[in-house]
């Protein structure tokens, strides 16, 4: 190895790098070599310094200015799976009031001309279905907006 | 309960913070909070935005962190959050220093009666005279202690650039040494 590829693998050799034929013949240059031992000597305090730079503190009550900024929501909002709980409430709910929907809906029917239609009984059956669909479309919605809010806020 | 909650492992603490449990994302705040700091320091090259920014990066985490999965280390996740708010801090505040600028500034001449910990403040504040991309790499491969396969991920640059960064950044700093303090002053405190 001369001076020159001695001066291109210093770094490598101070960190550990270089492979260790290389590094014999690093070690054999050095030890004819003033000028190399004083490259090699540069960049060890180089290195040295970098790997102790020391651990900064902030200011005091900086854990307390965190925690009193963190948004309080977060604990209260639930997962978006929750709102599956909720389907069985909204079955009952559309099968309570079966008859005002019934009614609402045929007025519906009647004002866009489709008095000709019949309007579909609401079951008990059918009741878990409309409150089913309702469920899933939320979760769906929820679970979207819940990933893309996320992602932005990293990505950021 | 905080005595036990300060004991406990980092995977339980961010687990319970995970579930909104802010005493334990309180312990791993206290636990963070110095590299944090550090770092974002060293990138920023301001105490007060670097404590905004280290601030801002754990608020950050507290939101995201129902999100993390554990596919990487907490830290390196961490890392990642802080370094990313720092950058587009900086970038929102001021355009980067060019190499060629950074270089252009004039150095002191040799002081006499150097001493290590001399030496060790002159190459802290020749790193802050670096262009943001050296400073960062170094930053990320000496004090926070990744690869340079995390830098290169994190900073989306090639690995190749990455390690050029960090090298040229280390042969600026020695140069600077050199001009600032003086090879025989050197050479004393080295050997000595």
């Amino acid at each position: 190895m001369n001076c020159e590829e001695v001066r291109r693998s210093v770094q490598d050799y101070v960190t550990r790098e270089l492979e260790p034929e290389n590094r014999r013949l690093f070690d054999a240059h050095l030890v004819e070599c003033a000028e190399c031992q004083r490259e090699l000597a540069l960049v060890t305090a180089v290195v040295s310094t970098l790997d102790h730079q020391p651990v900064l503190e902030p200011s005091p009550g900086f854990r307390g200015k965190v925690l009193a900024a963190l948004p309080r929501q977060r604990s209260l909002v639930l997962s978006p799976w929750w709102s599956l709980a909720l389907a069985p409430l909204l079955a009952g709910l559309v099968w309570l009031f079966r008859v005002p929907l019934e009614r609402g809906l045929a007025g519906l029917l009647g004002q866009f001309g489709g008095s000709r239609l019949a309007v579909p009984v609401i079951s008990l059956q059918g009741a878990g279905i409309v409150a089913a669909a309702v469920v899933v479309l939320g979760l769906l919605v929820t679970t979207g907006g819940a990933v893309f809010c996320w992602q932005t806020y990293l990505r950021d | 309960m905080f005595e036990h909650m300060e004991s406990a492992s980092e995977a339980a603490l961010v687990s319970r913070s995970a579930r909104g449990d802010e005493q334990a994302f309180g312990v791993l705040v206290e636990r963070y909070k110095g590299m944090l700091y550090s770092m974002a320091t060293r990138l920023m090259k301001d105490r007060g935005r670097a404590e905004d920014a280290a601030q801002e990066s754990l608020i950050k985490a507290w939101a995201a962190l129902p999100a993390f999965k554990g596919e990487s280390k907490f830290s390196s996740w961490l890392y990642r959050i802080c370094y990313n708010t720092c950058i587009s801090e900086l970038r929102r505040k001021r355009p980067e220093v060019e190499l060629d600028e950074a270089m252009g500034v004039p150095v002191a001449g040799p002081v006499q009666e150097f001493r290590n910990r001399d030496i060790q403040a002159t190459i802290q504040e020749e790193v802050s005279r670096l262009p943001d991309d050296y400073r960062a790499a170094l930053t990320l491969y000496h004090f926070n202690g990744l690869s340079y396969e995390e830098i290169a991920k994190l900073t989306h640059r090639p690995m190749g650039t990455v390690k050029a960064h960090i090298h040229r950044a280390r042969a600026v700093l020695k140069t600077r040494l050199v001009e600032r303090v003086g090879w025989d002053n050197l050479k004393e405190v080295m050997w000595q």
